[in-house]
């Protein structure tokens, strides 16, 4: 698997502030990845850099394993922060701009703006869309000429219930299609859904990187609940093989290691030591609860 | 170049301030002019006074009419300026100038097509230039001639000086209204400077006692500034000239040295900072 943007120790100041720190990671192509992170975690100065339009301090980047210049931006479809566009000029000529910085032709244009459904107002002075209108064109205008790698920055800014869904089965459509999706996002409903890989900042620190489920399933937590909790609690202890328990609305949580977690032995401890389950659950912790976990 | 020039076109076709701002300088070169024009040819007629003395000079006639053209026209150069520092800002305003690059130039390539476009626009003003002159050159009927022709090229060079120093100021302030009045600010600043340095006479001497004018002629946009003047005639008190001839190379050796420092720190702005 080759990789698609090799990022190795990038560091980023403006002024006392450190928003990148010494930040190295690999995204591999093929994968929907993930740039994880509260407001302010360096997400967008990070995708800055490897898009050369902000200057790191120190470190490196290599874009398709090779050392980044226009030409590799040109085979990146990328959406960066906010729809930038000229604001007196209809979608359609500011489609055709891009296109052409692009090197590609205008034969793309009519596709890309029927996939973001502006194809209707292709004749609109952008300065006329709505915010969710603006965000789309951007998206069509990082589809434009079908490249294979996309990179989005919070994708679905701006957009409604609707739209959201819309951007997910996009992503997902691309990504069967065997496109790289680079994604930054603070929305990790939207990453838990899409992604296949993460990478969590944190001030400019990297917390962690790689397989989604690995990141998220470190941990099988199983939920039981009975009549008596106190009693279960007791019988609990009794029995080996986890790691923490918990007790948490009106819940007793055991933390196993990743895949160990037996429910029938479990149940059947239980029910051995006199106490009958009311409630028996394998939850995956959520990376929501991961993420503050992380970044707390 | 020609690719890039292109897309810069696609930008600016249709955008209205653009069509505006070209179509006043255009109209003002050919307004301007022929206010003087017939501000002379009525003196000629009508006050019988003056009418000897003026008779003998026709600021349009050749060869007088391509340093009176490029002189006067010389007055509406901030118009190319003011449009140029509006475009390249917009690009700032509207994050345009990221995208550029996201999409696929290299911020050389964004920078140099910048640089470019006052070159062009210098050019174009320049013809319309010496269109006018020639026009105005034809009316006051007398024989055609290229002597003085070089203040054609002296108005292309103060043409490309406003252009270069808005390229500049729009690069380093970025913000549309900023940089427009930084633009003119520093415009009237260095008037302002320049006078008080004659006034003081800071005058610069070389051994032999030749007056090389003031300090205040060497100001980047004096430099350009000093060497359009109006023509010479009889009515000394008409025009006078900042330079005497035989050091109008040193002067537009400064003026070409100026353009340098613009086109140099201007494009380094653009290669290093954040955008």
């Amino acid at each position: 698997m080759s990789t698609v943007l090799s990022i190795q120790h990038v560091s980023k100041s403006y002024g006392p502030v450190r928003a990148l720190n010494d930040v190295s990671f690999d995204i591999p192509s093929g994968t929907v990845f993930g740039i994880l992170g509260p407001n302010g975690s360096g997400k967008t100065t990070l995708l800055g850099i490897t898009m050369d339009i902000l200057k790191a301090d120190s470190g490196s980047y290599r874009l398709l394993e090779e050392e980044p210049t226009e030409i590799q931006r040109k085979q990146i479809g990328t959406l960066l922060e906010t729809p930038n566009f000229y604001h007196y000029l209809s979608a359609v000529r500011n489609l055709r701009i891009a296109a052409a910085i692009k090197g590609r032709g205008h034969d793309d244009i009519e596709r890309v703006l029927k996939v973001v459904n502006l194809w209707e107002r292709k004749d609109s002075a952008f300065s006329t869309f709505s915010l969710g209108m603006k965000q789309r064109l951007a998206i069509g205008a990082a589809l434009l000429g079908d490249p294979e790698v996309l990179m989005f920055d919070e994708p679905t800014n701006g957009l409604d219930p609707v739209g959201i869904a819309e951007i997910r089965e996009l992503i997902k459509k691309l990504r069967l299609q065997g496109k790289t999706i680079i994604m930054a996002s603070h929305l990790l409903d939207e990453v838990e859904k899409v992604c296949t890989h993460v990478a969590i900042l944190k001030k400019g620190h990297l917390i962690t990187h790689g397989d989604v489920n690995e990141i998220l399933a470190n941990e099988d937590i199983v939920e039981l609940a009975a009549a008596d909790n106190g009693l279960l609690k007791k019988v609990i202890t009794q029995f080996s093989g986890y790691s923490n328990m918990k007790e948490e609305d009106g819940m007793i949580r055991l933390y196993f290691p990743l895949g160990v977690a037996n429910l029938e032995a479990l149940n059947k401890h239980c029910f051995n030591g006199g106490v009958i389950l009311n409630h028996l659950q394998v939850k995956k912790k959520s990376l929501e609860a991961k993420f503050f976990e992380l970044t707390n | 170049m020609l690719k890039l020039l292109k897309i810069e076109w696609l930008k600016i076709k249709n955008y209205n301030a653009f069509i505006v701002l070209v179509s006043f300088f255009a109209l003002g070169v050919v307004a301007s002019n022929f206010i003087v024009y017939s501000t002379f040819n009525n003196s000629i007629t009508k006050s019988a006074g003056v009418s000897m003395i003026m008779a003998a000079f026709n600021p349009y006639s050749f060869y007088n009419t391509w340093q009176t053209t490029s002189y006067v026209a010389g007055w509406i150069l901030m118009l190319p300026s003011l449009l140029l520092i509006i475009l390249v800002t917009n690009e700032f305003t509207y994050r345009t100038n990221r995208q550029n690059i996201i999409d696929g130039w290299s911020r050389n390539q964004f920078t140099s097509v910048k640089m470019m476009m006052a070159l062009i626009a210098a050019i174009l003003s320049t013809v319309l230039v010496f269109i006018t002159a020639l026009v105005f050159g034809a009316a006051s009927h007398t024989d055609f001639s290229f002597n003085g022709i070089s203040h054609v090229g002296f108005f292309f060079l103060k043409a490309l000086s406003y252009n270069m120093l808005a390229i500049f100021m729009a690069v380093l302030i970025r913000r549309t209204g900023f940089a427009i009045a930084v633009f003119f600010i520093y415009m009237g600043a260095e008037n302002i400077i320049s006078q008080l340095l004659d006034v003081w006479s800071v005058k610069l001497r070389t051994q032999d006692n030749l007056d090389l004018g003031s300090m205040g002629d060497y100001l980047p946009m004096g430099a350009s500034d000093g060497l359009l003047t109006f023509p010479k005639n009889n009515l000394r008190d008409i025009a006078s000239s900042a330079f005497a001839t035989n050091f109008t190379w040193l002067v537009l050796g400064i003026a070409l040295a100026y353009l340098f420092i613009f086109y140099f720190f201007g494009k380094r702005r653009m290669l290093r900072s954040d955008l």
